[in-house]
């Protein structure tokens, strides 16, 4: 097997994941990658989540693009770059709209008080909203490829999980027959705590619920999964496909990671469980390698030392043995198949079109190269 | 230095953007606490434990061990406080283990939105008022809170959690973790950042919605891992190029701070230690120094 899985220039992969913790640059990465496949001709999608204001500015997606599906991207390529910057609880919301069968329905989920507080906070959700929105666009079939920044998390895990957990949430019908079970249809009320079905354990067992968790919330809870009711079929249908098409050959996962060997467990651990639940994995890229420095000259013997340059000299020679160190034992322990790129540090984070472009075509270089 | 209030706090919520160093901020100021008297808690909540290698010390597996002289470590899981909450206030052991095995129960335990954050937080109040017999006496905890965004909310939570609950142990529990996060004399949070762009907006973002949210900003600003100021006259090759352009980045975003935040701050030099706890000890010694190279009034 060839240690490069794709090549940029080339429409397969139709979908780029660009996958990592917090604070690797993945946002950078992901629009390098959407420069390069516009150059070669591919009408690309770059959706992203969080770009820092210079990168919000050469993409064209500042405050003025807030709202709009996506921006065109001020490129000179033979195939379009757009960009787009996802919103979650706008997606969640337009889901609701479009699966609610009448406005009264929609209305009732849309206002309901534990809708406000689960619609943000529920774990997983922005890493759903981030997938489902890129199964909405991938259905239009308006782009040849589109590249997807995930939200960022703390385990990058996270977000593979997330079509799953939200499937098994809504499928936990248990849930649903047990909370309607509380509840008189008409009026709210809890029912009598005598309900036949229960016996003695099950009515301590319900009053000990009541309460531990309180009424109102059970209420809420209740009235959110009532309303939420007719939308379950539609929306477990779509975390399935949005599952399906994570699992397919078309979606291609790029890990991104830092340098330096205390992230080394972090980025095994991830590709490990990319590959075993059978991903297609494309290069793990490990960004901001510094440069290896090489042992001090001897100093002339009139040169006068100065503390600061020593310091700083020892400073860049541990963080490029450092990193070299890091890179190393990373390539021992991946499969000797599994593609690993490294990219070195720049003197400016590449933020404007120029440097994203130099960065997109030095990853080419390198996954074509290393065939 | 450590800004004197911080003496004081009974929490200390550590926060910023991924990859920053707050675990590493929050060890070196766990142990400059306990250095001055107060018996300090490093509290971890990821499932996944990493803290105890900056202490040179095994897993927790759940439970408070001792590092070093009056210091603590602890690495948590918010489900088992909720659950210690259905141990309390069950006293039948057969339907304790219902509650726990009914669906209503697991969904609200794992999913219930803010549950988790308010029992971080009620955990930590329980530990300084010595309300856990199992504990030792704890003045301070210093948790490694979630990145930016979640730790706001980790705020926030006990606040909305009470809110959506009338009644019951949980909201008992979620109103004393909200006034104890109230309290300016109880609680704090620290942000740490890089003198880069990205972090450096979000420490600022995280400054307002705090400020508008509880009326007081960060007790601290840590900014972590600066690149050396360089010395004159050095040829312009690679290296020195990448170095002048670094610390370039560095002094830029430094003096936006300068311009833009007026509370406490200490600065932290990037320093060559592959060493966890070496690397603790060495920054909880730049946190005591006022005259640290890098240190701001």
């Amino acid at each position: 097997m060839s240690r490069a899985h794709f090549d940029l220039t080339q429409p397969d992969p139709p979908l780029i994941v660009c996958i990592g913790s917090g604070g690797v640059g993945k946002t950078t990465l992901a629009a390098s990658l959407g420069l390069v496949s516009a150059r070669a001709g591919i009408d690309t999608l770059v959706m992203t989540f969080d770009p820092s204001l210079r990168l919000k500015d050469a993409l064209g997606v500042g405050d003025a693009a807030q709202g709009k599906e996506a921006v065109a991207v001020d490129v000179d390529a033979p195939g379009v770059l757009h960009a787009s910057l996802l919103d979650a609880r706008a997606t969640f919301d337009r889901l609701v709209a479009r699966y609610a069968p009448d406005d009264a329905a929609r209305e009732r989920i849309l206002t309901n008080r534990y809708y406000n507080h689960l619609a943000g906070h529920l774990g997983g959700i922005l890493e759903y909203m981030a997938v489902e929105r890129l199964y909405e666009v991938a259905r239009t079939g308006r782009y040849q490829r589109i590249i997807l920044d995930t939200p960022p998390t703390r385990q990058a895990i996270d977000f593979l999980e997330a079509p799953r957990r939200v499937t098994q949430f809504l499928d936990s019908g248990a849930l649903k027959i047990a909370l309607r079970a509380w509840f008189d249809e008409e009026d709210g009320h809890l029912k009598a705590a005598g309900s036949r079905r229960f016996g003695l354990i099950g009515r301590r067992l319900e009053s000990f619920l009541d309460g531990l968790i309180g009424l109102q919330l059970l209420r809420d809870m209740s009235e959110f999964f009532r309303a939420f009711e007719p939308l379950f079929d539609g929306f477990r249908g779509r975390a399935e496909k949005v599952r399906a098409l994570l699992e397919s050959r078309d979606a291609l996962f790029v890990l991104v990671t830092g340098p330096g060997e205390a992230r080394i467990p972090d980025t095994l651990f991830f590709a490990r469980r990319l590959l075993e639940a059978g991903y297609r994995v494309g290069p793990i890229v490990v960004n901001r390698v510094h440069p290896e420095v090489a042992a001090p000259a001897p100093p002339s013997a009139d040169a006068v030392p100065d503390p600061a340059l020593a310091d700083g000299l020892e400073l860049f020679r541990w963080l490029g043995a450092s990193h070299r160190r890091g890179l190393e034992e990373l390539r021992r322990l991946l499969p000797a198949e599994q593609a690993l790129l490294a990219l070195p540090v720049e003197q400016d984070e590449p933020t404007d079109l120029g440097a994203l472009s130099a960065l997109g075509a030095s990853i080419q270089t390198q996954l074509v190269g290393s065939r | 230095m450590i800004p004197e209030p911080l003496l004081h706090r009974q929490l200390i919520v550590v926060t910023g953007k991924g990859g920053v160093g707050k675990s590493v901020v929050t060890a070196a100021l766990a142990r400059g606490l306990a250095r001055r008297g107060r018996r300090a808690l490093a509290l971890e909540i990821d499932p996944r434990e990493n803290l105890h290698q900056l202490f040179d010390a095994p897993p927790s597996g759940g439970e408070v061990i001792e590092v070093g002289p009056r210091l603590y470590l602890q690495n948590l899981k918010p489900t088992a406080v909720v659950d210690w909450v259905v141990d309390q206030k069950v006293p039948i052991g057969l339907v304790r283990k219902r509650v726990k095995a009914s669906p209503i129960y697991q969904r609200f335990a794992e999913g219930a939105p803010g549950l988790q954050e308010m029992a971080v937080i009620g955990h930590a109040l329980r530990l300084v008022r010595g309300d856990d017999d199992s504990a030792p006496a704890i003045d301070t905890v210093v948790l490694d809170a979630p990145a930016t965004g979640h730790g706001i909310y980790l705020l926030t939570a006990p606040k909305l959690f009470a809110e959506a609950i009338g009644t019951g142990p949980f909201a008992d529990l979620a109103r004393q973790g909200a006034d104890f996060v109230d309290d300016p004399e109880a609680c704090s949070l620290v942000i740490v950042t890089l003198a880069e762009e990205m972090p450096v907006q979000e420490a600022l973002e995280l400054r307002d919605g705090l400020t508008e949210r509880f009326g007081r900003g960060p007790a601290l600003l840590v900014v972590n891992g600066l690149y050396p100021p360089l010395p004159d006259d050095l040829p312009d090759d690679d290296l020195h190029a990448l170095w002048r352009r670094r610390r370039q980045v560095n002094a830029r975003e430094l003096a936006r701070l300068d311009d833009r935040w007026d509370g406490p701050r200490i600065d932290l030099p990037l320093l060559p230690i592959d060493d966890g706890p070496a690397l603790v000890e060495t920054l909880d010694a730049q946190l005591d120094h006022p005259d640290g190279p890098e240190d701001s009034p």
